[in-house]
């Protein structure tokens, strides 16, 4: 599970994060909602460790990122805004030396390569280095190289941008099969239908802050809403609006 | 109590051995990534072989240059002092006694001065009447200063000559003419004046250090930041200060390798090049070249990591190749800089990295002794900024406005 109590964030005196608290519990799929600029990649930065929260506390699988930092990025499997590959390596490279770094090696190195060759059907690419890969193979190794440690929590910040329907497919497919097998999943998303047909639970956020919180069916309920985009624009940009008129 | 102490130190060792075990991949994928950038492998050997090359070429055109040396003098009314243009031919001085001609205009065809002898030379020379010469020059000529001053010292000692046969004819001893008998002895070593055709050696293989890894160095830090492949790698249980060292590591080998190669290149390129002809002799020894080697480990380690800090606090791609072009030259200048202001690097400056490398360089390239002492030394202060610069690298990486959009 990933606990995040009270945190706060600002960039050059900017708030971007107002005294968030959420959590993201185990066989559990979690989106996280918000228009752009609404605070969705640094909150997401501060779970991974990667920026500092201001005040606040955040914990990944009962451990502080800030405290342990290797300890927590070990239980955390994380698919960036971009893919973050190596044009120069092979996929069967790249993939070997980021479990390595993750403490795999020997039989449970292998095991691991081979499992998630399968599951995301890389077969095809294995050998292949990633210079002018398509956005859809791009993401599969990236998905690879977040899930080849087989970790407890992962993190994806807009991973169907870009994809095809099948790399789409196959993406869902991924995330049930890890929810089913207890890991806790929260991405960031702006496709709705995506949204809707993935998440038990959804977090709207605003201005920095969790302005709606609960399964899709619940936050169309409590909005009296059609579907969830319209829920999620009730509440973003109702907040938003309301934000703003609380400031004029 | 002394059996718990000791169980920790044996479980601080084995995590610090499982976090070095960790890094190796991460070496790994650092130097698969530097060595297959054809693009800074182009860069790197063609720097490093391209300098012993305008070396060896350079030394080939001195030695042309110093073949075409000899001047031509076109001697009009020669006619009247036969022995005179005889007696002027010889070493450096080609002299060519022309019937008619305008002095002008064979100043134009190919010949250096043109000497002009008056019609009553002979004469006059017999009745001691200091007869006149005229030597034409063309001062515009870059050529001109050296072939006048060849003409009067071979003139000089040919009027001493004649004055010392007058004075004999006359009985007077040629020793009251000459008071002291001046002798120019050269006392330089061919190592010595290897060293002065070999000067700018050291400061070309330290510059190779810098050319051969900058395309790696940019690539590795700022190329990652803006390919956001480094967020990927910040997200790995590494600590920062491997992930810099690993970086160092396969940045400083391809500057490393690349100045090995000049080196190597220098060596071989030596043989061909006419060094015998200019005076010097071959001075560089196997252990020489091997111990050059090992004293540019360190500091090739030192450019890496400090190119790869540059870069990180450059903005983009573009800024940091700018900014690494700049640090590239500021090396030369220092060196340039402490030559021409002729500092005595002696003492302490033997501490100072860069400065230490480029005096120990030129000595080992013309055989001379290195103290391995004052070697080892400098060695380890260079080391011990590498160190500090790996830290440095390691808190820029922990900066928050590191990450794109941050």
């Amino acid at each position: 599970m990933i606990q995040v109590q009270g945190i706060s964030k600002s960039f050059a005196g900017q708030p971007v994060l107002r005294d968030l608290s959420f959590e993201v519990p185990d066989a559990r799929i979690t989106a996280l909602l918000g228009a752009n600029g609404a605070g969705k990649t640094s909150c997401l930065r501060i779970l991974c460790g990667l920026l500092r929260a201001e005040s606040g506390q955040v914990l990944v699988g009962g451990i502080d990122p800030v405290r342990d930092p290797q300890g927590a990025r070990r239980q955390l499997g994380v698919v960036g805004d971009r893919e973050g590959l190596y044009e120069r390596l092979t996929v069967v490279e790249y993939l070997d030396i980021f479990a390595r770094m993750q403490g795999l090696s020997g039989a449970a190195l292998k095991s691991a390569l081979a499992s998630v060759c399968e599951e995301l059907e890389l077969q095809k690419l294995w050998r292949r280095r990633m210079g002018g890969f398509s956005q859809g193979e791009r993401m599969k190794v990236s998905l690879a190289r977040a899930l080849v440690h087989r970790p407890k929590h992962l993190i994806l910040d807009e991973p169907t941008r870009g994809l095809d329907v099948l790399a789409v497919r196959l993406l869902r497919r991924t995330l049930l099969r890890l929810r089913s097998a207890g890991t806790a999943i929260l991405f960031s998303s702006h496709v709705m239908s995506e949204v809707a047909e993935l998440s038990d639970r959804v977090l709207v956020m605003s201005q920095g802050r969790i302005v709606g919180r609960g399964a899709p069916d619940e936050l169309i309920a409590e909005t009296g809403s059609e579907n969830l985009e319209d829920s999620f624009v009730a509440l973003a940009y109702g907040e938003r609006t309301r934000v703003a008129e609380e400031v004029v | 109590m002394r059996g718990t102490s000791s169980m920790r130190g044996a479980k601080g060792n084995a995590k610090a051995m499982l976090q070095l075990k960790l890094m190796l991949p991460l070496l790994r994928k650092e130097f698969l990534e530097a060595w297959r950038d054809r693009r800074a492998l182009i860069m790197a050997v063609s720097f490093a072989l391209l300098f012993p090359a305008m070396i060896a070429g350079g030394s080939t055109f001195m030695i042309k240059k110093k073949a075409e040396e000899v001047t031509r003098v076109a001697v009009l009314g020669g006619a009247q002092a036969p022995l005179l243009t005889e007696q002027l031919d010889g070493p450096g001085l080609e002299v060519v006694s022309l019937d008619d001609g305008e002095p002008r205009s064979l100043l134009g065809q190919g010949y250096h001065l043109v000497l002009v002898v008056g019609d009553e030379f002979d004469q006059r020379y017999r009745d001691f009447l200091a007869p006149p010469l005229y030597v034409y020059v063309d001062s515009s000529n870059t050529s001109s200063g050296r072939a006048q001053r060849q003409l009067q010292e071979r003139l000089g000692a040919l009027q001493q000559l004649v004055v010392t046969q007058r004075l004999v004819a006359r009985g007077v001893a040629t020793q009251v003419l000459a008071p002291w008998k001046l002798e120019v002895r050269d006392v330089s070593t061919p190592s010595a004046r290897g060293a002065l055709l070999l000067a700018m050696v050291p400061g070309l293989l330290i510059l190779t250090l810098f050319v051969a890894s900058l395309a790696t160095s940019v690539d590795t830090s700022a190329g990652e930041r803006e390919r956001l492949s480094l967020e990927t790698l910040l997200l790995q249980p590494l600590p920062a200060w491997q992930i810099i060292t690993a970086k160092m590591l396969a940045v400083a080998s391809l500057g490393w390798l690349g100045a090995l190669m000049s080196i190597t290149a220098l060596v071989l390129l030596m043989p061909l090049m006419p060094l015998a002809e200019l005076g010097i002799q071959q001075a560089t020894t196997l252990s020489g070249v091997f111990s050059m080697g090992l004293l540019l480990l360190p500091l090739a380690l030192l450019v890496a990591v400090l190119q790869i800090l540059l870069a990180l606090r450059s903005q983009s791609f573009k800024d940091a190749q700018t900014q690494l072009s700049i640090l590239q030259i500021a090396p030369l200048v220092l060196l340039m800089a402490l030559d021409m202001a002729q500092v005595s690097l002696e003492g302490s400056w033997q501490l100072v990295p860069l400065v230490s490398h480029q005096q120990w360089l030129k000595d080992l390239l013309v055989g001379e002794v290195v103290s391995l002492p004052a070697m080892l030394a400098g060695s380890a202060v260079t080391l011990l900024c590498v160190v500090a610069a790996v830290l440095l690298g390691a808190k820029a990486l922990r900066r928050e406005s590191l990450l794109s959009a941050a």
